[in-house]
């Protein structure tokens, strides 16, 4: 494989940048103590101790079993609930500026309460990652719904379109981009919300191993689960942003 | 409470039709909730009515006004640390090629990283203080308003560039005149999203190193069941939230009447 001049310009800084960022915290973590800052050698030894003992893969496999449970109830929750008020008018303006708040309010603050009153299972989890997913989906949707031109659906109308035509053509296709905004938020969001139940609630999953070296001093462990959180979360954002980006050809 | 609902409707119908439907689902969610609480929950559980006549006391307690400055302060504090960095590097990223790609990288991996997983290694590093919460609210704010800041300045039009250096414009006065006040709207989009996770960041800092707060405030509360005292903590943060939100939003509306871009990069 050869570079030509103008991509070894674009790529020479980004890998600088990479090796110097790494060799930098390899430096700094021989300098200091491990119970401080595992080196990025000590992490990757941890990393292949943790995968070789076994108990990397469960907790990998738990923690994505929580996020996805999550997501896909915030979808089918979201998705629904968002086309329906981008259609029903009155029901967009009894409940948009509820939405706007809850959308705006810290779900962190109720994880106390949700605690208290529902315990440690795998179900107020899986509620946390849907509180903390669901409303960017909703609030994005109803942005969408409320930017639909009047003349779309006039005109749609005046040619005797039928219900479902009408969602079809312009309802769906006009508000899609919006919750696709959404869904790439609430996938950022629903991140927080796991690794927000598996530390505030019970532990388990990678927070459970986070949790565990911190008590441990064993900061190899710890860099290395938020090493494949870190992973995890670009390869998310990617994907959510591609997928976004999909939908973004009918915007404007 | 039929009477209040009643009432309700029928004042606001002649005068603001856009207040009806609000006002009525606003009376229904807070009717729902009641009912729920009254017939399944257990007594401490937070409810509209326990909630409304725990505010006067709440409101009154030394130890919530202590709390509530102390989270506030913090989150000031924290933000405007992530504001002075993140504009700094933010328009070195914008406007040099080299520092851009050099930079990116770091910035989109930390950006997509939920904040909350440094909560352990923060209170490792700085112990269970309040630098840890500081620490964590900067951290939480600091990517959203690099980034903004980053596209602000790179999307800067190159014919205001051009002007300014045909009239002879140096360097930096070309990033102080022109190219700060072209992407201010970015910017002030960026400390939107900001102040909302600074809040977050704020609030997981005091559930983790119980450190005093409006975070802690809640945790006790709820954990001593005194769950409506808890739930004003929760409305003043969400008020908090919506209204710094409101805020930043009316300001770009009226500062800057031509900008019409609403969305911010997350």
């Amino acid at each position: 494989m050869t570079f030509d001049r103008a991509s070894w310009g674009r790529l020479a800084p980004s890998a600088a940048s990479l090796v110097a960022g790494l060799a930098l915290w390899e430096i700094v973590g021989q300098a200091t103590s491990a119970a401080f800052m595992a080196p990025l050698s000590g992490t990757l030894v941890r990393l292949v101790e943790l995968t070789q003992s076994g108990v990397l893969v469960p907790e990998v496999l738990s923690s994505a079993g929580l996020f996805l449970t999550g997501m896909a109830l915030a979808l089918l929750v979201g998705a629904p609930v968002g086309l329906l008020l981008a259609r029903a008018r009155v029901l967009r303006e009894a409940l948009d500026l509820y939405i706007m708040l809850l959308y705006a309010t810290p779900m962190v603050a109720l994880i106390p309460f949700i605690l208290s009153l529902m315990g440690f299972g795998f179900g107020p989890k899986v509620l946390v990652v849907f509180l903390f997913a669901v409303f960017p989906i909703l609030y994005n949707t109803v942005e969408g719904a409320r930017s639909i031109r009047p003349e779309l659906i006039e005109v749609a109308r005046s040619f005797r379109s039928s219900e479902w035509a009408l969602w079809r053509e312009v309802m769906v296709p006009y508000t899609l981009p919006f919750a696709m905004t959404g869904v790439r938020q609430a996938i950022g969001r629903g991140l927080v919300g796991m690794v927000a139940a598996e530390f505030f609630l019970s532990a388990t999953g990678l927070g459970q191993i986070i949790m565990t070296a911190s008590q441990n001093f064993d900061t190899g462990a710890m860099f290395a689960a938020i090493l494949i959180i870190g992973v995890f979360g670009v390869a998310l954002t990617r994907l959510g942003r591609a997928v976004e980006n999909r939908f973004a050809r009918w915007r404007n | 409470m039929s009477a209040v609902v009643a009432g309700g409707v029928e004042s606001a119908r002649p005068r603001s039709p856009a207040l009806n439907p609000r006002l009525v689902a606003g009376l229904a969610i807070l009717l729902l909730w009641e009912a729920t609480a009254r017939l399944f929950a257990p007594a401490y559980v937070a409810r509209p009515t326990g909630v409304a006549m725990a505010l006067p006391h709440v409101l009154a307690d030394p130890a919530f006004l202590r709390a509530a400055g102390l989270t506030l302060a913090a989150v000031a504090e924290g933000v405007a640390i992530a504001i002075v960095l993140g504009t700094a590097l933010g328009l070195a990223m914008g406007r040099s090629l080299v520092a851009g790609r050099a930079l990116r990288l770091w910035v989109n991996s930390f950006n997509a990283l939920p904040m909350i997983v440094v909560l352990p290694l923060f209170s490792l590093w700085f112990g269970y203080t309040g630098s840890a919460r500081l620490a964590t609210v900067v951290f939480a704010a600091i990517f959203s308003i690099l980034l903004n800041v980053a596209d602000g300045a790179s999307t800067v039009p190159s014919g205001y560039i051009e002007v300014a250096r045909s009239f002879r414009a140096r360097g930096w006065s070309i990033v102080a005149e022109i190219v700060v006040p072209a992407a201010t709207p970015y910017i002030l989009a960026g400390i939107r999203l900001a102040a909302g996770r600074a809040l977050i960041g704020a609030v997981v800092a005091e559930f983790f190193t119980a450190i005093p707060g409006l975070g802690y405030y809640i945790l006790y509360n709820s954990r001593t069941f005194h769950h409506n005292d808890a739930f004003v903590a929760v409305l003043l943060l969400a008020g908090f939230g919506a209204g710094f939100d409101a805020l930043v939003a009316q300001g770009t509306r009226r500062l800057l009447p031509w900008y019409r871009r609403d969305e911010a990069r997350e």
